[in-house]
């Protein structure tokens, strides 16, 4: 159990956030300042270790839903998620002991930590995928057994929403369906699981992460190193089975963004300055799912891939891609229980009309040095 | 016709205040002076010696623009500011994230962290969530007036797309408070309540100064018998009415990088170009596309408060011509730290004691000013060795700018320019316009009019070709109420953003047209 203690931590983990975010989740901007003031009132979030919590504790996944747009309109109220917790303890029958991220990647990183802050709830490090993706049922709890349903949902204004689904690919549909019905932001209560399923579910550390990983980069700033070999050093972590690599060192040369069915499309194209052929290219469809090197396969989801800018090495959402900026893009193997055939069901490649299996990035660029280029 | 008129560009920097006389494309006279710390009189200097060198009367003027950075400045440093309130209109929603939070404590010292939560506001679509809270902005009002805070920021939720519960706030609150200076968000800012907040927040502690910067500049020009109106340049390189500027000084707090790119685009005729401003202290680098500077893209801070204002890309390297030169042993030291404007005192070849770049550049023989006798001395090894060092850093940073490996155009303006003599690597061509020195006053005085969209609209109900007519007509419409003689008015620039989570079609459209001023009667 550790306490996030100083504002300077918080920026670190709402940079890190973005990093595992693989371009998704949205900008935590909205969720960093609601924490940071919770510590200006003298609130800490404390972290457990999913191991620190009995078996038979009640968790539950706190989360907004919505367009980013709208929430850096809309912000957060403090009023609407201590109810939705209250709303949710009488639906569920039973007090939370802890709250628990579904997605670390970007603002639903945050939300979790800020009503923990608030509450004096425990919030477990870790969560449901270690990056960002766009739907319920794309996470480890949903794949090995939690459902995200029973869920309660909540609007500003004391609209109540209770779901429950037979799939969480209904539930998905569903909630999308109340969210754009009550002005396209709720608040909602998520994956309700006992102490064990945490344990055996969620992708662990994942806070830990965004602290270190957003950390290492400032450092790294600041001593004027290079923040992406520190970063490739602690990224690095075979015995975990987790590997990292430097994919490309590049300028965009071309972002294209479109939406059709609520999602976000996009590619991004990135030359090394060498010519003006592209060299490499991010595919876009709300996070960065496939980066190819001359049209080979160099990291492909659920591996993640983070694009950094090249001057200060913070990392970078899709959206803030624009032409001409200079970049460095990372290839990030995502959790083993992320990889497994049941979770590669689920999210695997084919799932997002990418017509090719999974390959881990350790076997796409086996060498551990980086450098493509 | 707006062309034939006898324009005044003025840019009023931190150390010099330079001035053109220009009509049509011609460019009739210049000067530079010091800037004082009044600005009057060195606006009071400059238009004289500019106005004698072009051999006309000041009444003969037709139209005056001027570039500052005295806003800016201002805030930065936390001088000059005045306390300030926010009225937020949110509520049920955003208690989570009262205003101020974020902001550096220095600034919270000055200008206090007042605020109210109200309730109101609309959804994205323009539908209000709950009604306007009349009672609560009326006891606001009474503390605000207990607390003698005069200067107001209002903020509603998604007030791009309801600009009038803003309005209707702002009725109430001067009901009870009627001298307060209020500043609403919708008038500063786009969409993300934070961004736009903080900017509303930064107008307000500038109304104050804002009010006598603009009352010393018209009075300057009552003294020198200027009849002609006088405009502000903003940061798009598009002007505004001093009363305008008074009220909204945040627009026009970077001009002045603005007007030096746009001014090296007029001078070399060029479109697409790296500019470079190179000054006493810093070099500015901008890049200059079809026509405008590149904006940014990211959310970044003025003054440690992070707002979404779409200003210059710049990026400064310490390096000018008052950049101190420094040997470690062996190993070169170039600045950060500049003698800045006393160079004319601290530089070797003005008999000062300080080795700088400008020193340098004199012994090289590239530049020819001062007493070149006086640095002589320095050996031909140091100049290859300082000079190697100039030439690098530059090359760096277009390198970092450049958008492909193609050869770019540079253009070489502001005093400093003397110190690059060399080739540049990656460079095709370098331009050293006539002029180059008061680029920025010359930028000032081709300063257009613009009108700005920023709103979501539903593609779905009205079709994308209506939505987008619609959005353009709007931004016109906007150019023309700003001063645009309306059969010069074009769109420029067109950002569609799709929505996600939102009911399909609603698109968030930013859209920008600008237009020349229309001649006026005083012409």
């Amino acid at each position: 159990m550790y306490t996030v203690g100083t504002e300077e931590d918080i920026k670190d983990m709402a940079r890190g956030a973005v990093f595992l975010g693989s371009g998704g989740g949205g900008d935590p901007y909205v969720g960093e300042l609601y924490l940071r003031r919770q510590l200006i009132e003298g609130r800490a979030a404390r972290i457990a270790k999913a191991s620190e919590l009995p078996d038979d504790a009640f968790v539950v996944s706190i989360a907004g839903v919505g367009a980013p747009t709208v929430l850096v309109e809309h912000l957060v109220s403090t009023n609407t998620l201590l109810r939705l917790l209250e709303l949710s303890e009488k639906h569920y029958g039973r007090k939370v002991d802890a709250l628990i991220s579904a997605e670390i990647g970007g603002a639903n990183s945050m939300f979790p930590l800020a009503l923990g802050a608030r509450t004096g709830l425990p919030v477990i490090d870790g969560d449901g995928m270690g990056r960002a993706f766009p739907h319920l049922e794309m996470t480890t709890f949903s794949v090995y057994g939690c459902p995200s349903t029973p869920c309660v949902l909540v609007d500003d204004s004391g609209n109540v929403a209770y779901v429950q689904s037979t799939t969480d690919r209904i539930a998905e549909d569903v909630v999308r369906a109340i969210c754009a019905s009550l002005g396209s932001m709720v608040y909602g209560c998520f994956y309700p699981m006992s102490g064990r399923q945490a344990k055996d579910l969620a992708v662990h550390d994942t806070i830990s992460h965004t602290l270190e990983i957003g950390r290492r980069i400032r450092r790294a700033r600041e001593s004027q190193a290079d923040p992406v070999a520190d970063l490739l050093a602690f990224l690095n972590d075979e015995p975990n089975g987790r590997h990292a690599r430097e994919l490309f060192v590049g300028r965009i040369v071309d972002v294209r963004h479109e939406t059709r069915d609520g999602w976000h499309w996009g590619e991004a194209l990135i030359n090394s300055g060498r010519g003006d052929e592209p060299e490499f290219s991010i595919e876009i469809q709300n996070e960065y799912l496939v980066a190819r090197h001359r049209g080979r396969t160099v990291t492909v989801v659920p591996d993640l891939i983070a694009v950094l800018d090249a001057e200060s090495a913070e990392p970078l959402t899709a959206e803030m891609l624009s032409y001409g900026q200079r970049v460095r893009v990372l290839g990030y193997s995502a959790a083993p229980i992320m990889r497994r055939p049941e979770a590669l069901q689920v999210f695997g490649p084919r799932m997002f009309g990418i017509n090719e299996d999974f390959r881990g990035v350790e076997h796409l660029v086996p060498r551990a040095s980086s450098g493509l280029t | 016709m707006a062309n034939r008129v006898a324009r005044l560009g003025i840019d009023v920097g931190g150390t010099n205040t330079d001035a053109v006389v220009m009509v049509g494309d011609v460019v009739l006279a210049s000067a530079k002076r010091l800037t004082t710390p009044d600005v009057s009189q060195g606006v009071i200097n400059v238009v004289g010696a500019v106005l004698s060198q072009a051999g006309l009367d000041a009444a003969e003027l037709g139209q005056v623009m001027i570039g500052t950075t005295q806003f800016i400045n201002a805030f930065v440093q936390r001088k000059h500011l005045e306390p300030v309130a926010a009225v937020r209109i949110t509520l049920p929603k955003a208690d989570g994230i009262p205003p101020f939070v974020g902001w550096p404590s220095d600034l919270v010292d000055v200008v206090g962290e007042q605020s109210y939560l109200v309730g109101g506001g609309s959804f994205y679509d323009g539908r209000e969530y709950a009604p306007l809270d009349v009672a609560g902005l009326e006891a606001a009002a009474r503390d605000l007036r207990a607390r003698k805070i005069r200067s107001v920021a209002v903020i509603a939720n998604f007030a791009p797309v309801r600009p009038d519960i803003e309005r209707r706030a702002a009725e109430v609150l001067l009901k009870h408070l009627p001298d307060a200076d209020i500043t609403l968000s919708s008038e500063v800012g786009g969409l993300g309540l934070i961004d736009r907040e903080n900017a509303a927040l930064i107008n307000a502690s500038l109304r104050q100064l804002s009010r006598t910067v603009v009352s010393s500049l018209t009075e300057a020009f009552q003294t020198l018998g200027v009849k002609a109106p006088i405009y502000l340049s903003q940061n798009d390189g598009t002007l505004i009415s001093t009363d305008y500027a008074t009220r909204f000084p945040i627009l026009t707090c970077s001009a002045g990088p603005t007007n030096s790119i746009r001014g090296a685009a007029f001078l070399t005729g060029l479109q697409d170009a790296i500019v470079i401003d190179v000054g006493g202290t810093t070099s500015d680098f901008g890049f200059l596309v079809r026509g405008f500077p590149r904006e940014t893209v990211t959310a970044h801070l003025i003054g440690g408060v992070r707002t979404n204002f779409r200003m210059p890309d710049v990026l400064s390297i310490a390096l000018g011509g008052g950049t101190l030169v420094r040997f470690d042993g062996d190993t070169l030291r170039l600045g950060p730290e500049s003698v800045g404007y006393q160079l004319g005192e601290r530089a070797l070849i003005f008999g000062g004691r300080e080795l700088t770049t400008t020193d340098i550049a004199v012994r090289a023989g590239t530049a020819n000013i001062g007493e070149p006798k006086l640095v002589r001395s320095i050996e031909e090894r140091t100049v290859a060795t300082v000079l190697d060092a100039i030439h690098r850093g530059i090359e760096d940073t277009i390198d970092r700018l450049k958008t492909n490996s193609k050869p770019v155009p540079v253009i070489l303006v502001g005093g400093g320019h003397i110190l690059i003599s060399r080739p540049l690597r990656g460079v095709s061509t370098v331009h050293r316009p006539q002029h180059a020195e008061v680029a920025n006053a010359v930028g000032a005085a081709i300063s257009l009019v613009s009108g700005r969209v920023d709103k979501i609209f539903d593609f779905t109900a009205l079709g994308r070709d209506a939505a987008l007519a619609g959005a353009k007509q709007e931004a016109r419409e906007a150019a023309v109420a700003a001063g645009a003689a309306a059969d010069t008015v074009e769109i420029v620039d067109i950002v569609e953003l799709p929505l996600t989570h939102m009911r399909t079609g609603a698109v968030h459209l930013k859209v920008r047209a600008v237009g020349q001023l229309a001649a006026t009667k005083a012409a």
